[in-house]
């Protein structure tokens, strides 16, 4: 079987120079020679029928789509430049055809009547036709189609899925055309900032040096993770949602959950509790006036009892079971 | 004072003697109720062995004291992960079982014949008392105040961020690898001060502990040279560094790569490389401060300087191309998703499966660590404050540790010490202010408007100098004017008063958050019934025991991977794949059998060798955590194999739901988890009014049948189900025949039988 297997395959480019002095071009040779200019093919109904009729004896892959802004159609859009990348790589890494592998592109305004036949309800549909005649032929006509997850897919995830659903061939790996003006760009970036640095060092120094500075950055980063900040990065949670009613609800129900808001919510408390802890630990025993400083400690542990009351609370509402509580809230 | 009756005891000689007495009563009191606070679990229950990972280092830890070190380090086990068996020996950190194992042997040569079960009980709880002591040991090396390291050492000690990990029976590597990780910072701080080998090298020694004691040494071993590697930047290099960095880079490598599993990774992987660096870039540091106090030419010092710029970027260039080159292995998944936060979900769903591998939400912050959280950043400014070494390595260690803990529920454990140390450092300066009974005069500042410079001297709590206005840059904002004090008692009683309210409030919850919420055994479920009185859920016990006393010997038992463990560790019997997810294929095959149809699963069991397959269910009670509600991670993971034959989306309705009513998608219905989910669920409900209290959902009318396998035990409450995986059909039928033949042939049957028959006869 595997003899048989590869000696058809050694056949193919001979039976391919057989097909082209052969008046009738073969189907797959037409398309391939189309492919060769630009890939993925832009089809229409025509093409589309043309080339997904059984019987067949190559694999076709046809995107379904609707890139017109009407239809507003995100995943389209975000999976467009992924499948152009791995067709034109398929087909680059694979001149000859030996993979007999078409990629085609059907958009809604160009074969609506394709859409209605198939009863395509939503779209971005990839459809992989197999062959059903040649080697490796399927006795199923059907197209396989592939799941598009929540995210959008990457290339490399189709190409998988591609190579794992066709005969034995070729498969040429996805190449990622290096992006030189990013790399331009960082470059200079990075020139730039040298140069700057260099230039402003003399102000540059007393600002690195500067103990403010680093507390302030080392106590924002602190506030920032502590009160859950990486979450919100990790979950993409929303920023905030709306009551229901017209309102905003500032706090997610539940434990393990919390909205943008609500995280910089808790930062800001923690940092009220914490700027007042700080003030009573080393500016009050500064103030030289006793009654200022009366009055400074007064305002400062009233800050500090109110906001921890209302952190109380704010947690009570996120554990429903939680005894604890100071007044006022 | 002076002349109370306490008054001798607190000067002079006598007085320092005391004041050290009342540490000592102090400090044991604070272990004692370290101690005490875990001892929920024990009172409430009994004296056993907590969730899932104990109980292999439980059975690891039988192992060794029954057939000796030598024998435990060659261990293979081959009654895990049939059929392939683990080198045990060769891949866990033997550090928590050899101190069981040493304690239970001292215990013996004392005539003390305790049980090895009680020692690994109780042993996370003794070692929260020594890490009470290590924080304060550590605490009184970063503040001059002696109250600081009492306090700290009293919040490690009762603060919930430790002892959702150290309660008794929780028998983890964590319940002494927290210890060390203090002691070892102790260590370290210690001998950086002093510039000591010897302390260098006890950092070494326990930091060798540490290693031998649990993964997350590699905190340790990038939070050292990082500290250092700022000392450098900050210009702040010294022949103190020097000695104790090398002297613990030079022997805790060595030491650490004497245990089997680490072997040669430290030099070999990206994650071990960061210490190498700084002990290359210390060697040129310290060669060009020697030149330079030779040489003092001033060319010649700025070559140098830029000599070490070049140097040190040629050897992070060589690094790379190194790890480029395979030579240095990349970053291990489970450290590189803790960078790049999406990397786990994408490549590794095991890891990301783990639900204490997952981001902190802020409510968790609040219930492990509760007011020291906002101290914590006070705490920290503090440190800001004079700047020495040691707390450039508590500023360093608090930003890591909060961005870790962030991005995984289980780092919280590595960030409670800093936040304990940082929170005490704030407090106890409060304290020290205000509760000082020497006032500065008032009269003094309204008579002649100047302060009254006895103020400034009278107190004992800032011990830094007034800051020069030269040196304004150098110092905090809020430190510039020169202290006075507090001049009425008035607002030193009510802060005093405010700061005990919150310190009581602080250990109310504490109290609260550890009985309600750590010290449930998790193998052992607890629930009131309606008169108030405690009813005890045992259903795991009772079905391993079932497994122990009714299944041979050698039966293979296939379960989801978390109850590998119990399983082998409480039943006694071998399993397909278990808690130390090393072989993904392999856990990924259990997935598939579990997410495909019978005919798919069937062989697999029996090319696996599968005598028994256990689910965990929680319908019955309303028990959320069970395979149901885990089962998409199977079907994940088995994908991730197998992209083919199990896909996620086929579980999931058309409207994107996950359902078990009878709209569960045809894949979800006939696969082998949710047969055994729901066998016979509906015989004990009246015909159609099935309900699942878990997922709240009505179930088919139907209950699903099974062909190929057969029940053979479900526990008092429905937790566990067993089913038994039936032999071969003696006439050469399949199953699904062979049932429906025995189905369709008896007259005689019991009404929940003749239901299923009606069913079979509808197909």
């Amino acid at each position: 079987m595997k003899l048989l297997q590869a000696l058809t395959w050694s056949l193919l480019p001979l039976a391919a120079l057989a097909a082209k002095k052969s008046p009738k071009v073969e189907r797959f040779r037409k398309f391939h020679e189309r492919a060769l200019s630009s890939s993925p093919l832009k089809l229409d109904d025509r093409d589309y029928e043309t080339l997904t009729n059984a019987p067949r004896n190559y694999s076709v892959a046809v995107l379904l789509t609707a890139m017109e802004p009407q239809y507003g159609c995100q995943p389209c859009r975000e999976f467009r430049p992924e499948w152009d990348l791995l067709s034109t790589s398929w087909v680059k890494g694979d001149k000859a055809g030996e993979s007999r592998m078409i990629f085609g592109t059907l958009d809604f305004a160009d074969g609506k009547e394709s859409f209605q036949k198939m009863h395509v309800q939503s779209v971005p549909v990839l459809l992989l036709f197999q062959p059903t005649s040649g080697p490796g032929a399927k006795p199923n006509a059907q197209p396989l189609k592939y799941e598009f997850g929540s995210s959008p897919s990457e290339a490399g995830a189709v190409h998988g899925w591609i190579s794992r659903n066709i005969p034995d061939g070729p498969r040429p790996p996805i190449v990622r055309p290096v992006n030189y003006t990013r790399f331009v760009f960082i470059t200079t970036m990075i020139l730039g900032l040298l140069s700057i640095i260099r230039v402003a060092w003399p102000v540059l120094v007393p600002i690195i040096q500067n103990r403010n500075i680093w507390a302030a950055v080392t106590l924002i980063s602190i506030l920032m993770f502590t009160s859950g900040h990486m979450f919100n990065h990790i979950r993409k949670v929303p920023y905030v949602v709306g009551d229901g009613s017209g309102g905003i609800s500032y706090f997610a129900g539940g434990y393990s959950n919390q909205f943008g808001l609500e995280s910089q919510i808790v930062a800001a408390m923690y940092g009220v509790l914490s700027f007042a802890t700080i003030s009573l630990a080393l500016k009050v025993p500064r103030i030289e006036d006793p009654h200022k400083q009366q009055i400074a400690i007064w305002v400062w542990s009233g800050i500090m009892l109110g906001m921890y009351s209302f952190l109380l609370s704010s947690f009570r509402i996120k554990n429903g079971g939680y005894p604890f509580w100071l007044p006022p809230f | 004072m002076a002349d109370s009756a306490v008054g001798p005891f607190l000067q002079g000689t006598t007085g320092r003697n005391t004041r050290g007495l009342l540490r000592l009563v102090i400090l044991c009191t604070i272990a004692a109720a370290a101690v005490a606070s875990r001892l929920f679990s024990v009172i409430r229950f009994e004296s056993i062995i907590h969730e899932f990972d104990p109980w292999f280092n439980f059975r690891a830890t039988k192992y060794l004291v029954q057939h000796g070190f030598y024998s435990f380090w060659d261990w293979f086990d081959d009654r895990t992960w049939h059929p392939l068996g683990r080198v045990t020996g060769g891949t866990l950190y033997p550090g928590l079982m050899v101190t069981s194992g040493v304690i239970y042997k001292v215990l013996r040569l004392l005539s003390m014949p305790v049980d090895i079960r009680n020692i690994c009980v109780l042993l996370a709880p003794a070692f929260s008392g020594l890490t009470a002591l290590a924080t304060y040991l550590l605490t009184s090396e970063l503040s001059p105040s002696p109250s600081a390291g009492l306090l700290a050492a009293a919040f490690m000690g009762i603060t919930p961020g430790y002892i959702s990990r150290s309660v008794a029976g929780s028998y983890d590597n964590e319940a002494i690898a927290i210890f060390l990780l203090v002691f070892t910072f102790y260590l370290w701080i210690k001998a950086l001060k002093l510039g000591s080998a010897f302390w260098g090298a006890l950092t070494a020694l326990f930091y060798f502990y540490m290693v031998s004691a649990w993964g997350g040494y590699v905190f340790i071993t990038n939070l050292i040279p990082l500290h250092a590697f700022v000392l450098i930047a900050m210009g702040r290099y010294s022949p103190r560094l020097y000695v104790s960095y090398t002297t613990w880079y030079a022997l805790g490598t060595l030491a650490s790569m004497q245990i089997p599993f680490v072997g040669f990774l430290p030099i070999s992987t990206s994650e071990h490389m960061s210490p190498l660096g700084v002990f290359g870039l210390l060697q040129i540091v310290a060669f060009v401060e020697f030149i330079r106090q030779q040489v003092p030419s001033k060319q010649f010092q700025t070559l140098l300087q830029s000599l070490i710029v070049a140097i040190f970027l040629a050897s992070v260039g060589i690094l790379i191309l190194l790890t480029v080159a395979g030579v240095i292995a990349p970053w291990s998944g489970r450290f590189y998703s803790l960078w790049d936060t999406g990397y786990a979900k994408i490549h590794i769903p095991i890891i990301a499966s783990v639900s204490e591998h997952q981001p902190t939400a802020w409510p968790a912050f609040f219930f492990d660590l509760n007011f020291l959280i906002w101290l914590f950043p006070a705490g920290v400014y503090l440190c800001f404050r004079t700047l020495k070494d040691e707390h450039v390595f508590v500023v360093i260690y608090s930003i890591l540790a909060s961005y870790f803990a962030g991005v995984m529920v289980r780092l919280m454990l590595t960030l409670t010490p800093v936040v304990c140390v940082a929170a005490a450092l704030a407090l106890s300066h409060i304290l020290d202010t205000y509760l000082l009974i020497d006032s500065p005069s008032a009269e003094a500042y309204l008579n002649d408007g100047t302060r009254a410079d006895s103020a400034s001297s009278s107190t004992v709590s800032a011990p830094q100098k007034k800051p020069s206005s030269s040196a304004a840059s150098d110092s905090l904002r809020s430190t510039r004017d020169p202290l006075v004090g507090i001049y009425s008692s008035m607002s030193k009683l009510s802060i005093a008063g405010a700061i005990s309210t919150y310190l009581l409030l602080f250990v109310l919850h504490c109290t609260w958050v550890t009985s309600n919420a750590y010290s449930s055994p998790s193998v052992v479920l607890a629930s009131r019934l309606p008169d108030g009185s405690q009813h005890i859920i045992d259903d795991y016990r009772e079905a391993y025991q079932w497994l122990r006393q009714n299944t041979p010997n050698d039966a293979k038992i296939m379960s989801w991977w978390d109850y590998g463990y119990q399983i082998g560790g409480m039943a006694d019997r071998a399993t397909l794949v278990d808690n130390n997810t090393w072989n993904n294929t392999h856990i990924a095959t259990v997935g598939k059998a579990m997410s495909s149809r019978e005919e798919v699963s069937y062989p697999i069991l029996r090319q696996h060798d599968v005598d028994y397959v256990l689910v965990v269910f929680g319908g019955v009670l309303g028990y959320s955590g069970d395979d149901i509600n885990k089962f998409l991670w199977m079907v994940r993971i088995a994908e991730g194999v197998w992209p083919d034959e199990v896909k996620e989306r086929d579980f999931f309705t058309a409207r994107g739901e996950y359902r078990v009513d009878d709209e569960a998608t045809p894949t979800m219905r006939n696969s082998l988890m949710y047969k055994m989910s729901y066998y016979n669920y509906n015989s004990l409900f009246p015909p159609g009014q099935a309900r699942d209290r878990v997922r709240n959902s009505k179930l088919p009318a139907e209950g699903p049948r099974l062909n190929t396998l057969e029940e053979a035990f479900t526990s008092e409450n429905w937790i566990i189900r067993i089913y038994k995986v039936k032999d071969l059909d003696n006439v050469g039928r399949d199953h699904a025949s062979a049932m429906s033949f025995e189905k369709g042939s008896k007259k005689k049957e019991s009404t929940s039988k003749r239901r299923a028959a009606k069913a079979l006869r509808v197909e």
